[in-house]
């Protein structure tokens, strides 16, 4: 290893930034392996009745909670015994087949056993994994998510940066906070801005459980994503919960109209210190069949927080590309991940999401940080709006529609002032500390908190704490911001409260329109059957991403 | 900032080992107490509710200052006792120490050290650095404030985190420790902190009590 003359190649290549990032290799033992352990379980399954009295080697009476909640709830025994005796490669084969339909796969795959599933996947390369996730996802047209968040958790510049972020196109935005108290500010900040950028933009706000149902429930948030599943035992009741306890939460989602998935990630059992000693592929499975089990219509994945760890070892990139794609195969919405920072080398970082931006997802990014990324408080995002031009640009030259659209200067400066205001106006209304006119133009035109002042944070604090202690809803929000001459916004924000009652953004893959509409896996369902079918540009959309303002244009020449 | 590579290397040498020699890292470590430089923490029975409003209860996690001697970025965990002591004393209050065996979740340690403390304020500090302040009366996944990047904590913050549990001891609403945010973070640590986990993982003990440590500083 030590050379006592070293060479200048070496030299160069060792202080690139790529070696700056944490590469450990497999240690099998703890569970430090991205799939194919040896300690996996083999394939099996054994039913009587209608009930699997054996799963993946093991007996009934030998499983753990979450083996039995998956036996009992995740696994069609009716299709079970043909979809069990297929090869791993066959299956692998009719996901990749454009002329196996897309139901015909879903029939299959959600008859198989966890250690099934992930053999499966180990039988595809990471270009069969994009090929199946073409034909697979849900949702026909892809869709795009961002974080809005910053370190001061400023309201005004969340406003402003949620405002800016919807116009660019994310049909989602989730925000969370570096000071737990401030949350309710943050969902007013998102609500508020996130029906100025465009009407109908969906909002969450990642914070402790029972204070995102409250916050949903009032009409601050309209849906919810960090409802966290694990793949085993003791990870799942180190957080106080089970399967069935979440499935309870689920279900106080829906009861009340609103949309909501789980999360869930390789690498989270073995961060902590619990992977009893499998892959984190196969943990991952049982996570997507939990939350398959638990009848919620998506599932957040794609390592997520924990991607420091799958991005460590050796084909971790892979198993996050499959995680997403057994996510798919389950029937369910996807939003994939590329939410977290995980390399120092822009060409690992560009890399790790063209699995997801190329065959296109419903969700590509989980999100993408649509601030600097020394304000994005989930730690950094594997993009950030410094990177947007990039983004813009590659769905350019690949002709691929990663849910984004060119804007000008001069309707971003618009939208984020507009935002700014609106929330001046909501905090003048409910007696908030003041919003000055100073931090409305310094939102405004921000790149993130160096360019706005400090708050009063304690006076600040107290506020979002009568927020929480009046039973302050979206219809005050609506009320307060319609007495201040923001009708447009408040109609939205109303509309946003309608939509609880319909219920059809709760069907799988759900986004809200700018005109009220709800697209979905129902009506808008993925019909990739090889070339020319599937998701087609339209003429309109492709004009839109064609349409860099920095292109030089013959015309001008 | 500097990886530690003093500390990576040691942890890929004991990982290696254990590779080696073929032992199961789930089974229980119960190695005697080591010894830390400046710090000397005796177990003086099961830790018990406390009745003085005038005590921060710190919980730290089950091999905090015995086979963990620095945080990820290598402070010494000496001196981070010293520095959370310091805040707290500085408000008039003092501390009394916990350690945890039963969990290494700062979330449910630090509720823990709430629950025990008269104030109804507790801290929780992981051997790597991750740290809370925590409420009695808060769900255990809440907080008053939460320090999640390990890497980013230096001993100021150490100190200011000693001394804001005091000011909520006290009553007080205080300016929260001000937030710093390292995106580049996690690339670098995140690897290293599951096996660092892992490896303090291995000292839970489900079935053993919380320990009240008494402390003396050399």
């Amino acid at each position: 290893m030590a050379v006592s003359k070293r060479s200048k190649r070496f030299e160069v290549l060792e202080n690139r930034p790529v070696h700056k990032d944490g590469f450990i290799g497999e240690w099998i033992d703890v569970g430090l392996i991205a799939m194919g352990s040896p300690n996996d379980p083999k394939p099996s399954i054994r039913i009587e009745g209608d009930k699997v009295v054996e799963m993946d080697g093991r007996r009934r009476e030998e499983f753990s909670m979450i083996e039995q909640f998956v036996a009992d709830y995740a696994i069609n025994v009716k299709n079970a015994p043909e979809a069990m005796a297929k090869s791993e490669l066959e299956i692998a084969r009719m996901l990749v087949d454009v002329n196996v339909p897309r139901g015909e796969c879903i029939r299959v795959m959600t008859a198989l056993t966890p250690a099934k599933i992930a053999r499966v996947m180990d039988s595809l390369n990471i270009v069969e994994i994009m090929m199946a996730m073409q034909k697979m996802r849900c949702r026909q047209t892809p869709g795009n998510q961002c974080h809005i968040t910053n370190v001061k958790d400023h309201p005004v510049l969340l406003a402003a940066d949620a405002a800016e972020g919807a116009l660019r196109g994310f049909i989602e935005m989730e925000t969370t906070v570096g000071i737990v108290r401030y949350g309710a500010f943050n969902a007013l900040a998102l609500l508020v801005g996130g029906q100025t950028g465009r009407r109908g933009t969906l909002t969450q706000d990642a914070l402790e459980e029972a204070f995102e149902l409250e916050v949903g429930m009032r009409g601050l948030t309209s849906y919810a994503e960090t409802v966290s599943v694990y793949g085993t035992e003791s990870v799942f009741v180190d957080g106080d919960d089970t399967p069935w306890s979440k499935s309870f939460l689920a279900s106080a989602y829906a009861s009340r109209g609103l949309k909501m998935r789980f999360t869930s990630g390789t690498g989270s059992e073995v961060q902590m210190g619990a992977a009893e000693g499998k892959s984190m592929l196969y943990l991952e499975v049982l996570c997507i069949m939990v939350t398959k089990g638990a009848g919620v219509q998506g599932l957040q994945n794609g390592s997520i927080s924990c991607i420091g760890v799958p991005g460590a070892v050796p084909s971790g990139l892979r198993a996050i590309a499959c995680e997403n794609l057994v996510t798919m195969c389950l029937d369910l919405e996807v939003a994939s991940g590329n939410d977290q920072t995980f390399s120092h080398s822009d060409q690992r970082r560009t890399a790790r999401t063209i699995p997801q931006l190329f065959p296109g997802t419903d969700l590509i990014f989980s999100g993408y940080a649509a601030e600097p990324n020394y304000d994005n408080m989930f730690a950094g995002s594997n993009w950030d709006i410094d990177d947007m031009d990039d983004f813009l640009s590659i769905q350019r030259d690949f002709k691929v529609d990663g849910g984004l659209r060119p804007v000008s200067e001069e309707d971003v400066i618009a939208i984020r002032n507009k935002a700014a205001r609106a929330l001046q106006a909501v905090f003048a209304e409910l007696g908030f500390p003041p919003i000055t006119d100073e931090e409305v133009e310094l939102a405004t035109y921000a790149h993130g908190t160096k360019d706005v002042g400090d708050r009063n944070i304690p006076e600040d604090l107290k506020a979002t704490e009568r927020l929480m202690k009046e039973g302050i809803t979206g219809v005050d929000v609506a009320k307060a911001l319609a007495k201040r001459g923001f009708r447009d916004i408040a109609e939205s924000i109303i509309l946003m409260m309608r939509q609880r009652v319909a219920g059809d953004y709760l069907q799988t893959s759900a986004w809200i329109d700018s005109d009220g509409a709800v697209y979905s896996a129902v009506n808008d369902p993925n019909t990739y059957a090889g070339p020319g079918t599937g998701y087609k540009m339209s003429d309109g959309r492709w004009n839109e991403i064609k349409s860099i303002p920095w292109a030089v244009r013959a015309e001008d020449v | 900032m500097q990886i530690n590579t003093e500390l990576l290397e040691k942890i890929v040498a004991e990982v290696l080992a254990e590779i080696g020699g073929g032992s199961s890292g789930a089974s229980v470590a119960t190695a005697a107490p080591e010894e830390v430089a400046g710090v000397k923490l005796t177990e003086t029975g099961k830790a018990a509710r406390g009745t003085d409003p005038k005590e921060v209860v710190l919980a730290i996690s089950p091999a905090f200052a015995t086979t963990f001697k620095k945080t990820i970025t290598g402070i010494p965990l000496a001196d981070v006792l010293r520095q959370v002591f310091a805040g707290v004393e500085e408000e008039g209050l003092h501390v009394r120490v916990i350690r945890v065996y039963h969990t290494a979740d700062v979330a449910f340690m630090s509720h823990l050290g709430a629950r025990l403390s008269g104030s109804g304020i507790g801290i929780g500090i992981l051997s790597r650095g991750t740290s809370i302040i925590h409420q009695r009366d808060l769900n255990p996944l809440s907080n008053l404030e939460l320090f999640p990047q390990a890497p980013v904590i230096d001993l100021p913050a150490f100190r200011a985190i000693g001394k804001n549990a005091a000011k909520y001891a006290k009553g007080e609403s205080p300016n929260p420790v001000p937030t710093k945010n390292d995106p580049m973070a996690r690339p670098r640590y995140q690897g290293l902190a599951a096996l660092l986990h892992n490896k303090e993982a291995s000292f839970i003990d489900r079935s053993k009590a919380p320990q009240e440590l008494s402390v003396t500083f050399e």
